[in-house]
């Protein structure tokens, strides 16, 4: 395998969905990433080969998404882009893929990231209603057209908000906080070690503007560009343990510990790495970020998704020959508090390795310390399709901030699988 | 040699234009008699043809137009009147042929080529972007003379054919269409065959001309004399308001299509001869043509000796976020570079964003973009604090504040920071370029762009070669200003180049002007009837009193006496009154409105000056500076200074320049005003110039 490396990236703020980016569809919010990342790497854009952009609710007036984030971005036309689905992994694929057509040679240098604008998931209506609007347009009489208009019922105004569906996996019937509440139980962890959890990710962020600011590209808000938005504002710098514990539970009125506060936001955001053969990179001049040296994917049982990260990382530790306490930096996408929680305890269960992992081994303590050291999800906030390319780009900035060699960026996935990269710097 | 070829195909005879020895086809007497009485009489003889199709052999031209060298030439009431006959005789015998008559439009189809198109049975035309039609004649202060006047009209009804002939409008094949210019539109590869399919068709009356359905609206209009004496009032006050009284074409196309619509008579084309011969021979008309020789020339001077050509412009830097840095940013995205802006304020960088969208906007709402193109194009321009992104551009033009200091220190960073390939320009209106060169390792690459406010409307860019500017660097900077849509003009690095150079005298004289007594509307009013499209006063105030000033003072400095700044500018500047973005200047401005301001005090040396006198004090110490120019050399040539004025300052086109202008008022009469003023009000700023007195005395012209 070549030694594929990130030169560079940039990301947008993360911005709470239906607040500051309300009117930004992902294709442009992808466009400024890639435009920004091309002026910071100084690049010439006719030698980027392709981009590959994850988008999970990819915008119905922009099929392919990639595409259009590639010519609104300054990518000459000549080239080529698609876009990836894993669900909250997209950002990841969209790396992986990357680093896999490079690996085969059939591109050298790609702009991966991932953009997602989930203020601006549509309303969709019901199969019957849509079915009663097709008839009404195609009525040519009045009379015909009174006709369908008397069928009609309230009900068929009833919207169908494409957002709640995209949350819900089909596969066991549950939407992802649920899956968290089944953790939740199955692990036995208190509503008080995620709501801690959750106040110390707000921490963290809030003590690493600065820092997180470096990954940013300034957003000038449109259609004034009077507003130059430079930080996440998923952030509560002065929340509170008793707001947190005041929140009701979500997803399961009666016993449930799952709340607003412990768990991801939803949000707006891109980000744009660039990618390209290590020897590559150095002898364009580049000083790189890092390089990936190994990845792997892994599927679980659907209702309890959250525990992704937890057989990802066994996999891809072992197939690069390493172990946990190998790695000097964890950057795990918060999708719920429990989630993580829950990851920490798994690995380091003899009973969950003997039931799960080929070697019966426990990985071993993840060392809080290492993980999420500027916070992570809960505060910044879960836009599906970009996270899994900041997780790389946060985590390798902070290695490099640390000087350390090794990382691992990983993330379950919403209906059952989970994510793993292996960051090195040499 | 002719310029008419005939073929036949199965009974279709095909009549090709190709005049020899040019890739234009223009109609000349000569072409259209032989059009007539070569081809026309035995196509008319020969009763077996079933259709006649009209075709151009040239790439990308049907018919360019009427030869205007032809029209130029015209100088009688009479000779004109002749002219428009003899063409519209040729076009009645094709209109009279009794077969159905194709005319396949491939290329630029313009005033005569669309008047022939006009007088077929059936217009078809490619879907290419060489496809051009309209009768732009109005432009050329006439009106189309070869039937188009009457038979447009016909072809569209009243309320679609008039604005386009007053506005001389060329519309695309896409829109020829849509308004029934043509009939039909064809692949461009399959044009030819398409239109014998076609013209087969309609030798089998598959196909019959159009009838146009009018809604009721636009029934009203045209078929009742109320609505279509309302169709006349309302373009007369449009015309007053955009051409005012000093184009005179528009008001007679009004007044002969009044005359002739919906008539058939041979009446309304004799009408239109006459009414054609009345503007042939006008000097407006004469002035507007020599422009446009001018300006079709001006976007092809090489201004280099270079054999090879300089590569395009891919990426573009601004340093400097203000107006004109905005302005740039916005006119290079448009044409799909990206362009990358520095600023050291944050909110400057949002002001020039805000800036573009909305110029975007604008265009969005007049259709001239779609939505999709405005994102993309403002997603082109990207804004930092940083100098990242600016490494491979191939041009960083620097638009920060007219200060040499600051700007030979911008000038410094770029240097060590770009790219060895990449032009470095500075968007002064007035400092020396090639001091800014000189802090620079390789001045070869050092030039001045100098864009005119509002940039994306100004059509001139006055181009600064400074003492080493290298030829490819000029080259690179004029293709890169054609390529942004600009008239370019290339001049020595002097102070204040050439449009500021002439400008600021002018503007200064004004307040000299109201330092006499004189108010601000009535200078303003005395230029505007002259024909600028805004008078110096109100001009002051929006350019920014304290921009003039700073300007003024760099040519005082440079010139000496001749060029000190009225007392009456730094007056205004001290309190204050900086013009139009601070509210108050010579005038009060509340929104659109503005009134003279009583905070200024004018008449502070009383005098008495004839209105007459007023304005050619203005006027004249343009054409003594421009003299100097020329004597200097800053400029190569009076064209330069007159497109330089035109396309700079908006002097009046129908005046075809300063220094035609100056031609036609004759330069002993400019100068005896001139040693008048010299004598009577400023030896100093009223000496006629060495250069202009030699011309004088030698009772030459600028232009020999």
């Amino acid at each position: 395998m070549k030694r594929i490396a990130v030169v560079n990236g940039v990301r947008t703020p993360f911005i709470k969905a239906w607040t500051l980016f309300n009117d930004i569809p992902a294709q442009t919010l992808g466009g400024m990433c890639v435009q920004e990342l091309l002026q910071r790497t100084e690049i010439d854009p006719a030698l980027v080969d392709q981009v590959i952009m994850g988008c999970v609710g990819q915008p119905i007036d922009a099929a392919n998404v990639a595409r259009i984030i590639a010519l609104y971005g300054g990518i000459p036309k000549d080239k080529k882009a698609y876009t990836v689905n894993r669900n909250c992994a997209s950002g990841f694929e969209a790396v992986t893929s990357a680093v896999e057509k490079i690996n085969i040679g059939q591109d050298e240098v790609i702009i991966a990231g991932g953009a997602e604008s989930m203020s601006n998931a549509p309303l969709t209506f019901s199969k019957p209603a849509a079915e009663l609007f097709m008839e009404l347009s195609r009525a040519k009489t009045l009379g015909a057209r009174l006709g369908v208009f008397s069928r009609f019922r309230l009900k068929h105004f009833q919207p169908v908000a494409a957002l709640q569906l995209a949350l819900t996996d089909p596969a066991c019937g549950l939407n992802m906080g649920q899956t968290a509440e089944v953790l939740a139980k199955k692990f036995a962890i208190s509503r008080e070690r995620q709501d801690a959890f959750a106040l110390e990710s707000h921490k963290r962020v809030a003590a690493a503007r600065e820092k997180l600011r470096e990954e940013m590209m300034t957003v000038f808000l449109p259609p004034k560009y009077e507003q130059a938005v430079k930080d996440d504002n998923g952030v509560r710098e002065n929340q509170s343990p008793e707001q947190l514990a005041k929140l009701k539970p979500v997803f399961d009125r009666h016993s449930g510990t799952v709340t607003a506060g412990n768990s991801s936001q939803i949000t707006d955001g891109a980000c744009a790495l660039l990618l390209m053969e290590e020897s590559k990179a150095k002898a364009m001049g580049y000083t790189i970020l890092g390089t990936i040296r190994a990845y792997e994917y892994s599927g679980l049982e659907p209702s309890e998704m959250g525990l992704g990260p937890a057989f990802a990382i066994e996999k891809v530790l072992r197939k690069s020959g390493l172990t946990l306490k190998d790695i000097q930096l964890f950057e795990l996408n918060e999708a719920f508090a429990v989630q993580i929680l829950a990851c920490i305890e798994a690995m380091a269960s003899a009973k969950f390795a003997a039931e799960n992992y080929p070697g019966g081994k426990p990985l071993g303590e993840l060392d809080p310390a290492l993980l999420n050291v500027n916070g992570g999800g809960i505060a910044l906030g879960h836009p599906v399709g970009v996270s899994g390319a900041r997780l790389v780009l946060t985590c390798l900035k902070e290695m490099k901030r640390r000087n350390l060699n090794l990382g691992i960026a990983s993330l379950c996935v919403g209906g059952g699988q989970g994510g793993a990269l292996i960051l090195e710097r040499s | 040699m002719g310029s008419w070829f005939f073929e036949e195909k199965d009974k279709i005879g095909i009549l090709t234009l190709d005049k020899p020895g040019t890739d234009v086809n223009v109609l000349t007497t000569e072409s259209l008699t032989e059009f007539k009485d070569q081809h026309l009489a035995k196509i008319a003889a020969r009763i077996d043809l079933e259709a006649l199709m009209i075709r151009s052999a040239k790439s990308r031209i049907f018919v360019a137009g009427a030869d205007i060298n032809e029209i130029a030439g015209i100088t009688t009431e009479k000779d004109a009147f002749e002219k428009a006959e003899q063409g519209k005789a040729v076009f009645q015998k094709l209109e009279d042929l009794k077969i159905p008559t194709v005319c396949v439009i491939n290329g630029a189809c313009l005033g005569g080529g669309y008047e022939l198109a006009l007088a077929c049975t059936y217009r078809v035309a490619a879907f290419s972007d060489n496809v051009k039609i309209g009768l732009p004649e109005a432009n050329l202060g006439i009106l189309p003379g070869f039937g188009g006047s009457i038979r447009l009209p016909r072809l569209l009804g009243l309320t679609k054919a008039l604005p386009m002939i007053l506005a001389g409008r060329v519309v695309s094949a896409k829109d020829a269409l849509k308004v029934g210019m043509v009939d039909r539109l064809f692949p461009a590869g399959s044009l030819d065959a398409d239109a014998l399919a076609f013209t087969r068709q309609a030798v089998q009356k598959k196909i019959r001309p159009k009838k146009r359905t009018k809604d009721f609206m636009t029934g009203f209009l045209e078929d009742n004399p109320l609505g279509r004496s309302l169709v006349f009032s309302r373009a007369r006050e449009d015309v007053a308001q955009k051409a005012k009284h000093f184009y005179p074409a528009p008001y007679e196309i009004i007044k002969l299509i009044e005359k002739t619509y919906g008539r058939v008579s041979p009446r309304a084309y004799r009408l239109e001869s006459e009414h054609f011969a009345r503007l042939g021979t006008t000097g407006v008309s004469k002035n507007l043509i020599k422009l446009f020789f001018m300006s079709e020339k001006y976007k092809k001077v090489a201004w280099t000796k270079l054999a090879v050509k300089t590569p395009p412009v891919k990426k573009c830097g601004v340093i400097g976020a203000g107006v004109m840095g905005g302005g740039i940013a916005q006119l290079v995205s448009a044409k799909n570079i990206p362009v990358r802006v520095k600023d050291i304020n944050e909110g400057a960088l949002g002001g020039a964003l805000r800036e573009a969208q909305q110029i975007y906007q604008g265009a969005l709402k007049r259709r001239k973009i779609t939505g999709y193109e405005m994102a993309r194009k403002m997603n082109l321009i990207s804004v930092g604090l940083t100098p990242e992104g600016l490494q491979r551009c191939d041009v960083i033009i620097e638009a920060v504040v007219e200060d040499l200091g600051i700007k030979q220190k911008v000038f410094k960073d770029l240097d060590e920071r770009a790219s060895a390939g990449t032009i470095l320009a500075s968007n002064t209106s007035s400092l020396s370029v090639t001091k800014m060169a000189a802090v620079t390792q390789n001045p070869g690459r050092v030039i001045g762009l100098h864009f005119f406010n509002p940039v994306h409307r100004m059509p001139l860019v006055e181009i600064i070669r400074a003492e080493q500017t290298s030829e490819e660097t000029i080259d690179r900077m004029v293709q890169f200003a054609r390529l942004l849509g600009k008239t370019v003009i290339v001049v020595q690095d002097a102070p204040g180049f050439l449009v500021n150079r002439l400008l600021l005298p002018y503007m200064n004289e004004a307040a000299y002007l109201l330092e006499t007594g004189m108010g601000p509307e009535q200078i303003d009013r005395l230029v505007e009837n002259f024909g600028m499209p805004m008078g110096p006063v109100e001009l002051a105030d929006q350019v920014g009193i304290d921009v003039g000033v700073k300007v003024a003072h760099i040519l005082q400095d440079a010139f000496g006496a001749r060029m000190r700044v009225a007392d009456i500018l730094e007056d205004v500047k001290q309190k204050g009154l900086l013009g139009k973005k601070s509210g108050k200047g010579f005038y009060l401005h509340q929104g659109k409105k503005k009134t003279v301001n009583p905070e200024v005090k004018t008449g502070t040396h009383p005098a008495k000056v004839s209105e007459e006198d007023a304005l050619k004090r203005m006027i004249y110490i343009m054409i003594n500076e421009a003299a100097r120019c020329l004597e200097e050399g800053v400029v190569d040539s009076p064209e330069t200074v007159d497109m330089g004025m035109v396309m700079g300052t908006g002097f009046p086109p129908f005046r075809a320049g300063l220094l035609h202008y100056a031609d036609q008022t004759g330069l002993q009469n400019i100068v005896t005003d001139l040693e008048r003023f010299a004598a009577t009000v400023d030896r100093e700023r009223f000496q006629p110039s060495p250069y202009l007195l030699k011309l004088a005395k030698e009772n030459r012209k600028f232009y020999s």
